[in-house]
């Protein structure tokens, strides 16, 4: 894809969903009532993310979906693309989302940034596992 | 003016500089009077070559060189591979601060013979601390001067060096236009093999256009009092940043040694504890203000800057890292707006952060 005529390093929607990120989690994670929540990443790595599921027993849907990112625009921008694909989908049906899923969404990101951006649905399948569990 | 065509806070000198207005009018008037080739006998390729030797004449003054020492080259990069090709199969010794283009090259170059190599800039460029050069003992000294030329003044004698870098688009010179010292006397091995050009030290037709560029740049150091500029006026700007900085953004600290005497006055490198350095920079781009990081993500890289991991031995503080770097442009008007906003778009992303503060 040429990248002519285009101002921005990233898509159009990358770029919207970093400047207008969306369901994510402001300061103190208590503050949201999750059922469960998972984790990927290292801040040494430079990015990692935590997602924060509430689930609705009786559909087994995710009623509602945060998170937390530390890392760059993509990272942040892929994480809510995430969140947005997630919600309202079973436990079954978000355990399918790949990363291709969230790159096909954003309009594709750099081929280099691919693998170390698109980390959240292991952060989310993380999170169902933990709620299996527990 | 050309530099604030797009209205923003540009804060990103040490990467290159917007080309200032006398040296576009130099280099018009250098592509319409100039165009012939300097290695030509016939008068328009005279008048060429004597512009390309004012050039050489004004840069060898202005480091304490002698013009017979001043080779120009396409840049920095090689200019600096042309020295460290030089001691192909020597010893090489070089600083952990370096720019690639010696620790790329001194890597596939180095071998185990004597006389050794020692190359170590004498500003670096990210974090714009001052280097200690070694005791280079019985071996030879290179040092990379890109960040230095135009911003303090600098003698190749006194400093004892065999070879010395410059570029001219750092000093408001075009791109694609770089010098090299080489102390008379001392190995040499061109990079470039060709013509008699440059005492055949490196081949390919002069870039009289350019090189007209990189002069008026040089003139406008001399001229316009650029060492006291940036030693007073940039200085203030780069420190009153830096107290801002500190105190009005909670999580950050300095990469870079403010204390006078201990790094550039147009250089400073801060990082912000759980906020990515890519993500700062976009947020700050969005809002029209352009600065640098050393997050690897910035780079397509998996690693940080090597340089910030020398410094500070910490991935998390290198990869929430940004550089700001300034020029004789720059007013207090673009610290102001750089904190207008700066801190907003750290808090958001500490709130954000998995990391706490």
């Amino acid at each position: 894809m040429s990248t002519e005529g285009q101002d921005w390093v990233y898509s159009e929607t990358v770029k919207d969903h970093f400047l207008n990120p969306r369901n994510f989690l402001m300061g103190d994670e208590s503050k949201f009532d999750y059922d469960a929540c998972g984790i990927v990443g290292n801040p040494i790595c430079g990015d990692q993310m935590k997602m924060y599921i509430k689930v609705d027993k009786k559909s087994d849907k995710i009623k509602d979906i945060k998170w937390k990112t530390y890392g760059c625009a993509s990272a942040i921008a892929s994480t809510s693309a995430l969140s947005e694909i997630a919600k309202g989908k079973t436990l079954d049906e978000a355990l399918e989302i790949t990363a291709e899923d969230i790159d096909e969404y954003l309009g594709k990101l750099p081929k280099h940034k691919f693998h170390c951006s698109i980390l959240g649905h292991d952060a989310l399948k993380d999170a169902i596992n933990n709620y299996r569990k527990s | 003016m050309c530099y604030n065509l797009y209205k923003m806070v540009y804060l990103d000198y040490a990467a290159t500089t917007p080309l200032l207005p006398e040296v576009i009018k130099a280099m018009h008037e250098a592509e319409l009077k100039y165009f012939a080739n300097a290695s030509a006998l016939h008068t328009p390729g005279h008048l060429s070559h004597n512009l390309i030797e004012g050039c050489r004449e004004i840069l060898a003054e202005m480091v304490g060189a002698d013009p017979s020492e001043i080779i120009f080259t396409s840049g920095a990069t090689e200019s600096n591979n042309t020295v460290i090709r030089t001691f192909e199969g020597h010893e090489i010794e070089t600083s952990p601060l370096e720019h690639h283009s010696i620790i790329e090259a001194a890597r596939v170059y180095k071998g185990a013979k004597k006389p050794k190599l020692y190359s170590y800039m004498l500003a670096n460029n990210e974090i714009g601390d001052f280097l200690d050069l070694p005791d280079k003992k019985d071996g030879f000294l290179h040092s990379d001067l890109t960040q230095i030329l135009g911003k303090i003044p600098v003698n190749v004698k006194k400093l004892g060096l065999d070879y010395a870098t410059f570029s001219a688009h750092k000093i408001g010179g075009p791109v694609g236009v770089g010098a090299l010292y080489v102390r008379e006397g001392v190995p040499f091995k061109p990079l470039l093999i060709g013509g008699l050009q440059e005492k055949k030290r490196r081949g390919g037709t002069y870039n009289t256009v350019g090189i007209s560029g990189f002069r008026r740049a040089l003139e406008s150091v001399k001229n316009k009092g650029n060492f006291k500029k940036y030693d007073k006026e940039v200085r203030n700007l780069r420190d009153t940043l830096a107290q801002r900085i500190l105190k009005e953004i909670p999580g950050s600290s300095l990469n870079t040694n403010i204390e006078k005497g201990k790094s550039l006055p147009n250089i400073l490198n801060a990082s912000f504890k759980a906020a990515e350095g890519e993500s700062i920079q976009l947020y700050l781009d969005a809002e029209g203000i352009i600065v640098s990081t050393g997050s690897a993500c910035a780079a397509g890289d998996i690693r940080p800057s090597h340089v910030l991991m020398a410094k500070t031995g910490d991935a998390e503080v290198a990869h929430s890292s940004i550089r700001f770097s300034f020029g004789l442009e720059n007013t207090m008007e673009d610290v102001d707006k750089v904190m207008e906003v700066l801190p907003g778009i750290v808090d958001r992303l500490q709130k954000v952060s998995t990391i706490g503060l």
